[in-house]
């Protein structure tokens, strides 16, 4: 794990420091570790780039951030915006709902919706769930998805039935409309037509230009060179060991 | 960060506890997914559900998940009064105050639970009069919560109905003659006819063929945004949890084995058991 080259700015909004990620497959008698120590900080208005192969253990740091995964050691320190300081890997559940709620977004790279829903209303739902009126939220959502190109006679339909580049754009369109604070991107473009990337490059352009602050993954060697205010390289370094008694521990930490 | 959900608190319960037999100091050390049993080695008593904590936020929807005899059933039956706690409380952060829910007298859990909880049982046998009319059952629910006025009862009943996908011009026939899925409608709207803050729901879909299943859990979340109502959903359906709850909880023989975010739990589940159950799901 290599830092990024950090110029004097001011406090990232996310620091991660020692972060150690092992899944423990009881059936199998093994731990898996994943992630080894990682350091890495997002700023405010910054696109933060993890690079490295597949494998590498990139997509686990965005969900050990989102707390899809829990983080075996090592903190997450999160400025939210009222400037508290909070630590991801450790905070409790109600915590960590509120801030997914109002602060940190995550598109992944698979659109997870309610089936049966219709793609505006899985579009509009975080902006309901906020407490905004269903149809002010409709009409937020409707322009995110015109803006990236999905034909309006499409909104009123569930996205089970769209294609990958279309459900990748419904996800996208979430995952923006809330303009959150930190915004953890996994491959946001990989199936997307010429076009429709360049759509989502003024999505993500915009959410910097408003402060955000950006870890995302990309797929494409000239996004990243395009988009990348930093880098952090994640080494491929997984390390199956037998299961301890000392569960709770991380052995995998590294100066 | 906490302070500011303080006022969102809706339900606390603290080590409850419910056993059926005459108990013995050893029953809980003797039980539980490490001794792989809920039946105390020494005196036979079951040991339905030991020391189960947990809290609900308002308009929090918390899925409870795990096999049959794990202690789902009689934890939602406890918050319900079906059952009597053996140990432990219940605070419940009501519109009228805050109270312990086990400290209660009759009468007081009775108006407790007639005007701020809801219940939808697996059998809508369970949950509904059958010697009533869809809308009497709903009547009778909003009589009990205080609401006396009939012109009152019978629009409310009617909106009720309309909300949950009845017919309206068999709002005066009995259920009985409804099919299943229809049923569990009724009972869905009798469950909220008094504007509960906490829904108690326990299996509602098992059992039901998949496309009913299908209508009964978009309604609820729909009703569930709609109302902002915070809800206990006891499933062994990981799809149910998947879809409604934020947070669930894992039981497993009496025991709370795991806690944490849905996505956290399907995702990344950190007890055996829990493993076990993600991936042994088809």
């Amino acid at each position: 794990m290599v830092d990024a080259a950090r110029p004097a700015m001011p406090a990232p909004v996310l620091e991660a420091s020692g972060l150690c990620k092992r899944f423990s497959l009881h059936a199998r008698g093994i731990g898996l570790n994943v992630l080894h120590g990682v350091h890495l900080a997002v700023h405010a208005g910054q696109v933060t780039v993890l690079t490295g192969p597949s494998g590498a253990g990139k997509s686990s740091i965005l969900k050990a951030i989102y707390r899809t995964y829990l983080p075996t050691a090592g903190s997450l320190n999160y400025r939210t915006g009222a400037g508290e300081m909070v630590d991801l890997a450790k905070a409790d559940d109600h915590t960590i709902l509120h801030l997914r709620r109002w602060e940190i977004g995550y598109v992944a790279q698979f659109l997870h919706c309610l089936p049966r829903q219709p793609a505006l209303d899985v579009v509009a739902r975080p902006l309901v769930e906020r407490g905004m009126n269903r149809e002010q939220a409709r009409a937020g959502a409707r322009k995110i998805l015109a803006h990236l190109r999905i034909p309006e006679a499409l909104t009123n339909l569930p996205p089970a039935t769209f294609s990958g580049g279309e459900k990748q754009r419904v996800n996208l369109a979430r995952g923006f409309l809330t303009r959150p604070r930190l915004l953890l991107l996994d491959e946001p473009t990989a199936s997307l037509d010429q076009e429709s990337q360049e759509r989502v490059i003024e999505l993500i352009l915009q959410a910097k230009a408003e402060g955000a602050a950006i870890l995302a993954i990309f797929h494409d060697r000239s996004l990243i060179d395009r988009l990348a205010d930093a880098r952090v390289e994640v080494v491929p370094d997984v390390r199956v060991e037998p299961l301890g008694g000392d569960e709770g521990a991380c052995r995998c930490d590294r100066p | 960060m906490n302070s500011a959900h303080e006022n969102d608190r809706l339900l606390a319960c603290r080590g409850l506890t419910r056993w059926h037999g005459s108990g013995c100091p050893a029953c809980l050390e003797e039980t539980g997914p490490e001794r792989n049993t809920n039946v105390c080695p020494r005196c036979g008593t079951v040991v339905a559900l030991a020391q189960a904590s947990l809290d609900l936020r308002r308009g929090e929807v918390v899925g409870i998940i795990g096999e049959s005899g794990s202690g789902k059933s009689t934890l939602v039956k406890m918050l319900y009064f079906d059952e009597e706690p053996s140990a432990g409380k219940a605070i419940f952060h009501g519109p009228e105050g805050v109270c312990e829910l086990f400290e209660l007298n009759a009468a007081q859990a009775r108006k407790l639970r007639n005007r701020y909880l809801g219940i939808v049982y697996q059998n809508p046998h369970l949950g509904l009069n059958y010697r009533h009319s869809a809308g009497g059952n709903i009547a009778e629910r909003l009589l009990l919560a205080g609401v006396s006025h009939y012109a009152e009862i019978r629009e409310r009943a009617r909106v009720l109905l309309r909300r949950t996908e009845v017919p309206e011009d068999r709002m005066d026939e009995l259920p009985g003659r409804f099919s299943i899925g229809m049923q569990q409608r009724v009972q869905i709207a009798k469950a909220l006819a008094p504007g509960p803050p906490l829904l108690l729901l326990d299996e509602v879909t098992t059992g039901l063929d998949v496309s009913v299943q299908a209508r009964i859990l978009d309604l609820i979340l729909e009703l569930q945004h709609e109302l902002n109502i915070a809800m206990l959903v006891v499933t062994h359906d990981l799809g149910v949890v998947r879809l409604l709850a934020g947070r669930t909880l894992v039981l497993r023989l009496g025991r709370i084995v795991e806690a944490g975010l849905t996505d956290q739990i399907l995702e990344d589940p950190q007890h055996p058991y829990t493993q076990q159950l993600i991936s042994s799901a088809l």
